[in-house]
């Protein structure tokens, strides 16, 4: 064990060092547990997210800080169920097994040979705005920042699963990754993904994110990059893909990402399509502004839907005018939206609200579900004009 | 004196031998030491600590919760089980909450 860096902690009252030094101290845990895997390197340039929490690692940004349509790294959120060490690419692999006929063993170079594409995708992690849900909701307290866009390159999932001949019964795809939990009793981070969207053209495994390989702590070497769905179907790490006949059946996919159905909500289905939502970047809220002409902006997204409208509100949603969409986008990016705003002196509520393809409209208030998910209530910002 | 009622637990990270990891910024989590307070810091043998105690629930979500980490190999017996509910329940209840 190393010292704590920070003294202060020392001088203010006791340290706490977790893992190995509190499992050796007697607490009864078993040998499984006393088995830390090992924690992630230090993230140097990571200094601008918020930590929501340290292990595992859950970083999000700052909405002020989202400010570019591809998100830099050092903006990028972080949401990891277990954190796991780097892993080496020389030696990574990747296993195809389950319902088919040729299981396979596969290396990078395999996948290199592959058609590679590239696409901006919008990983939004499905608890983002979990802290704004009343009662609190059950989970890392998420504000707005566990949201971001980025270029992944990589092959397609359905040239890589072709190698193994999936049989006629395969109709779900679970991803395993290389982050296991700290017991053996805990449950494994696996979720599926049914194989229509498995096998759809811009479902990936990535190697590439931002032009370069794919960082350690947003999974590299290969992540899964399943675009539209909540980010925890994009599994990190990658190392093993289950082909099924039914949903994976654990933790992470019959309780955790769960939400209640919104026809029947006595039963609860395990959440895939990202809702259609939309934040406003600037102003920023409690803003002082200049009286004049500004323009308000901010990203939308839609999931498995595509966009079909913004609405802005000045007047805190009492009425709406259409804002429009500006800039570079793809099928599964969030879009730029601005409206222009003669700002007249006073306190106003910005408000902004998305439609897409599915016929889905940002709601005025989401009910509350045990572990606070679906959060896409329309973003007010309060701003003073003088 | 509030500052005196609190222990600091330290979210640094340290790994079986390796290398000790303060991701982003290293920070603290004030750990109010009321009686009770000592069964949290088993929670860190496999989280840390603002994990726990981001989370507010009533007794029906506390109780879940212990239930799920026990099964999940937290090491905290039946005889202390009744003391650190009261501790969660005591500082991180949410009055609207289960």
């Amino acid at each position: 064990m190393r010292p704590a860096p920070d003294t202060q902690l020392s001088r203010r009252g006791f340290l706490i060092a977790t893992g190995s030094v509190v499992a050796a101290s007697g607490l009864g845990l078993g040998p499984a547990a006393a088995q830390q895997p090992p924690a992630p390197p230090p993230v140097p340039g990571k200094e601008r997210l918020i930590v929501r929490a340290s292990r595992p690692i859950n970083l999000e940004a700052r909405l002020a800080d989202l400010t570019a349509y591809h998100t830099p790294e050092e903006v990028f959120f972080v949401r990891n169920n277990y954190d796991v060490g780097p892993l080496d690419p020389a030696q990574w692999s990747l296993r195809i097994e389950g319902e088919v006929d040729n299981p396979v063993v596969l290396r990078l170079e395999d996948l290199r040979k592959l058609p590679a594409f590239t696409q901006d995708v919008t990983l939004e992690c499905a608890g983002n705005g979990r802290s704004f849900h009343t009662p609190r909701a059950s989970g890392i307290q998420w504000q707005h920042g566990a949201v971001g866009t980025q270029a992944f390159r990589g092959v397609r999932l359905a040239d890589v699963l072709a190698l193994a001949r999936p049989r006629p019964t395969a109709q779900h795809v679970a991803f395993d990754g290389a982050d296991k939990p700290p017991t053996a009793q805990a449950p494994d981070f696996i979720r599926s993904v049914p194989l229509w969207k498995a096998v759809s053209p811009p479902t990936m495994l990535a190697l590439e994110m931002g032009g370069k390989p794919i960082p350690h702590l947003h999974g590299g070497p290969v992540r899964a990059i399943v675009p539209g769905f909540v980010g925890s179907a994009s599994i990190k790490w990658l190392e093993r893909i289950l082909v099924r006949t039914d949903e994976f059946d654990g933790f992470y996919m019959k309780s955790n990402y769960t939400a209640p159905r919104v026809d029947n909500d006595k039963e609860i289905y395990s959440l895939q399509s990202l809702e259609v939502k939309s934040l406003i970047v600037g102003p920023t809220e409690g803003a002082k502004l200049a009286a004049g002409r500004l323009t308000i902006w901010g990203w939308a997204w839609a999931g498995e839907g595509e966009l079909t409208g913004i609405d802005v509100s000045t007047d805190g949603g009492q009425t709406w005018t259409p804002g429009r969409f500006a800039g570079k986008w793809d099928r599964y990016s969030w879009r730029k939206f601005e409206h222009d705003w003669d700002a007249r002196p006073g306190t106003h509520t910005l408000m902004a609200r998305a439609t897409d393809s599915l016929g889905r409209v940002q709601p005025a208030s989401r009910a509350f579900n045990r572990l606070g998910y679906r959060w896409n209530v329309i973003h007010a910002v309060k701003v003073d004009v003088a | 004196m509030w500052r005196r009622s609190v222990g600091a637990v330290a979210l640094v990270l340290v790994a079986t031998g390796s290398a000790a990891v303060a991701p982003a910024s290293a920070q603290e989590v004030p750990i109010p030491q009321t009686p009770g307070w000592e069964l949290v810091l088993r929670c860190v043998i496999c989280h840390s600590v603002e994990i726990a105690v981001q989370q507010r629930f009533g007794p029906q979500g506390w109780s879940e919760t212990l239930d799920r980490m026990i099964k999940y190999g937290a090491p905290i017996p039946p005889e202390d089980r009744v003391q650190l509910m009261t501790y969660l329940l005591r500082h991180y209840r949410d009055p609207n909450g289960r």
